[in-house]
């Protein structure tokens, strides 16, 4: 633990006004590199290096970067049918090897208690690219203890098919932030931030079918098919309390989100960040989601045929539980080492009043995250 | 809004509150209660007064531990950070030496004087639990001088802030805690007062929030032929340390800036510029040739 988290820590444990240390005058930057798998029990395998870096410079200048190769490896399912009795999801044949390729950068320019930041990120896989910018103002007020953020920001995508090569669609979407940091004491913080979304284009899964058999009559085998426009909001509430004496941070977090899809989605997450001693922190937390169905979504198609369907079970009504822990070192030299573990489980009984989706399958996963940077 | 400015009397000195507030009796209480806070810590910690917290341990040495209070563990725990990062050059055992070094005649103690009390200064050996503390043996003793005056003024400023102040300052003889940028936005002015002149202003350094203090050898000091001996002494030789004239530094609180200034005035100049870099606090520092190193940024 470097000398100044020391004594910061210590003079932080006395009943007294501490205001926190800004970012040390002798380090100008960090670098980090993360490394992320995710597995899904039977389905899909996720490995994603992240290669990060910050550095400030001229005084007033900061420029953060980073770049991320996403390798996803298995199946993914393809077909939602009914042919065995009720409807299931059924695993294409051909297995998934894609590779995305993701990186970005975000230039700040602070004026006295006012920032702004330029940022412009790029992804590419073989069939989607992404392409975005935004713009970000802060302004620190009230001695900082209040801070306001507003931002804007625009992407351009193309969807492609590695199926459908005269696939070829456009899906463009404008987002606006607003969001308020409060300091209500010298160890709380709320911060609320809600973003609206606009977009429009091609939102239909080129590899996702419906195949609908009937009694009395031919079976219906239906494309995805979405509405040309997604329009969202999402609202997120954060809040942070340090307990000194218990050597420990709550974090608390939850955000709504509804969009004009008919999707209406809760998140908590509660976590505990405690310090074991100086070197060692351990972070336990538990999510909790749970999500209604959008509007068109069906795992049959119905009769009359509906212009707009799609059977893909993460447009359902479903919840899910995610406990994690995450191990913290800080080393020598600042160097942070981090690990984290996480389960996820998500299935139809966990969705949260109403009547949930019954075709939606359980899902089971495991993920891990192993983090490593350091300061220059 | 006007700035009320108090001024009182404590831990030997001339302090001063000043609060900026639409009424002149809401800038009473906060100062008032601010000032009572300063005089709770220094009848609490004064070596000088047999009922306080430092005088029964001190009298308990070499014999059974002592009960202290969450405040009083509190303070040790910061003491024994202190120790600890500063690889033992600061010392909250180290009062022992006053009883050699006396500031008012002329005379620097010989080796004999100094190795007795040598031995009866270590932190390591002092047994500190949350509820007691124990000096091993008698005559060591604990002296807060090193930070009870800095958190002083942190107490005193978070008295004015728990009071509603939202502009003001605590200055306890030349330490000081800012609580926010002044009415119309501008920080406040801090001179510092030249280690060598009288009445004459080093600096004016610019700051709306933490703690402000300054370690230097003209608070106290004899001159023996030419060579200038002051009160901060190292614990691992009992001599006056060769230092520079004054170490300024800025921090989120005073306390923590009280010892970061008092530590560098330890290690002496070239390790003692190395350590408030690595801490990465704003600093100012006369070197002991009179050369200014300015490394203050506004905050």
């Amino acid at each position: 633990m470097a000398a100044i988290d020391a004594l910061m820590k210590a003079a932080l444990a006395l009943p007294i006004l501490v205001v926190p240390a800004k970012a040390s005058a002798a380090e100008v930057g960090e670098v980090g590199i993360t490394l992320l798998g995710y597995k899904e029990r039977g389905l899909m395998k996720v490995t994603e290096p992240v290669l990060w870096g910050r550095a400030e410079f001229l005084d007033a200048w900061e420029v953060r970067a980073s770049a991320a190769v996403d390798i996803i490896t298995g199946a993914s399912p393809q077909l939602v049918t009914n042919a065995g009795g009720k409807p299931v999801q059924s695993i294409s044949g051909a297995s998934i090897n894609d590779r995305r390729n993701t990186g970005d950068v975000r230039l700040t320019r602070r004026f006295g208690d006012f920032s702004l930041s330029a940022s412009r990120a790029l992804s590419k896989e073989k069939d989607y690219h992404s392409k975005s910018f935004g713009l970000e103002a802060r302004w620190d007020l009230n001695q900082r203890n209040t801070t306001l953020v507003a931002g804007y920001g625009a992407s351009n995508d193309r969807v492609l098919s590695s199926d459908d090569a005269s696939l070829h669609q456009r899906r463009d979407t404008r987002e606006y932030l607003f969001g308020v940091t409060q300091l209500l004491s010298p160890t709380a913080l709320v911060q609320s931030t809600l973003s609206v979304s606009r977009g429009r284009g091609w939102y239909n899964d080129p590899y996702k079918l419906t195949f609908t058999f009937f009694a009395d009559g031919p079976p219906i085998l239906m494309a995805d098919r979405r509405p040309d426009h997604r329009d969202s909001y999402a609202w997120l509430t954060r809040y942070r309390r340090h307990f000194p004496e218990a050597h420990g941070t709550l974090q608390v977090d939850y955000r709504y989100y509804r969009d004009d899809w008919g999707i209406r989605a809760h998140t908590l997450e509660v976590a505990w960040q405690h310090a074991l001693d100086e070197r060692w922190a351990v972070r336990p937390a538990f999510r909790y989601y749970t999500q209604d169905a959008a509007d068109f979504y069906s795992p049959t198609v119905p009769r009359p045929q509906p212009a707009i369907l799609a059977s893909d079970q993460r447009l359902g009504s479903w919840g899910g539980v995610s406990p994690s822990l995450r191990i913290i070192a800080k080393l020598e030299g600042g160097v942070t080492v981090e690990g984290t573990v996480g389960y996820v489980h998500n299935a139809r009984n966990l969705h949260l009043g109403g009547s949930s989706s019954e075709a939606f399958e359980t899902l089971r996963a495991v993920y891990g995250i192993v983090g490593i940077s350091r300061p220059f | 809004m006007t700035l009320h400015r108090f001024t009182f009397r404590a831990m030997a000195a001339d302090n001063e509150v000043q609060v900026h507030s639409g009424g002149a009796r809401l800038a009473e209480a906060a100062a008032a209660r601010a000032i009572a806070e300063v005089k709770r810590i220094e009848a609490k910690y004064s070596r000088y007064l047999p009922e306080s917290v430092v005088s029964r341990i001190n009298g308990a040495a070499g014999e059974g531990p002592v009960g202290i209070d969450r405040e009083t563990h509190g303070l040790l725990v910061f003491a024994g950070a202190c120790h600890e990062q500063s690889a033992g050059a600061f010392d909250a055992t180290s009062g022992v030496l006053r009883r050699a070094w006396c500031f008012e005649s002329a005379r620097v103690p010989g080796e004999a004087e100094l190795a007795p009390l040598l031995a009866l200064i270590g932190w390591a050996r002092v047994e500190l639990t949350e509820n007691t503390v124990r000096l091993p043996e008698r005559g060591m003793e604990l002296d807060f001088g090193g930070f009870g005056k800095e958190y002083a003024v942190d107490r005193a400023a978070l008295a004015l802030r728990e009071s509603g102040a939202e502009s003001a300052l605590v200055n306890l003889a030349g330490d000081l805690a800012i609580i926010g940028a002044q009415p119309d936005g501008s920080p406040w002015r801090v001179g510092l007062r030249h280690p060598r002149r009288d009445a004459m202003l080093l600096a004016t350094l610019p700051v709306t929030s933490g703690g402000v203090a300054t370690s230097g050898d003209y608070e106290r000091f004899i001159e023996v032929d030419g060579v200038r001996h002051c009160h901060i002494l190292d614990p691992r030789t009992g001599q006056s340390v060769r230092s520079f004239q004054s170490v300024t530094v800025h921090a989120g609180s005073c306390l923590v800036a009280g010892s970061a200034a008092t530590i560098a005035m330890l290690k002496g100049e070239e390790e003692g510029l190395a350590w408030l870099g690595m801490l990465g606090l704003s600093h100012l520092c006369v070197r002991a040739d009179g050369e200014l190193v300015d490394r203050f940024a506004a905050g």
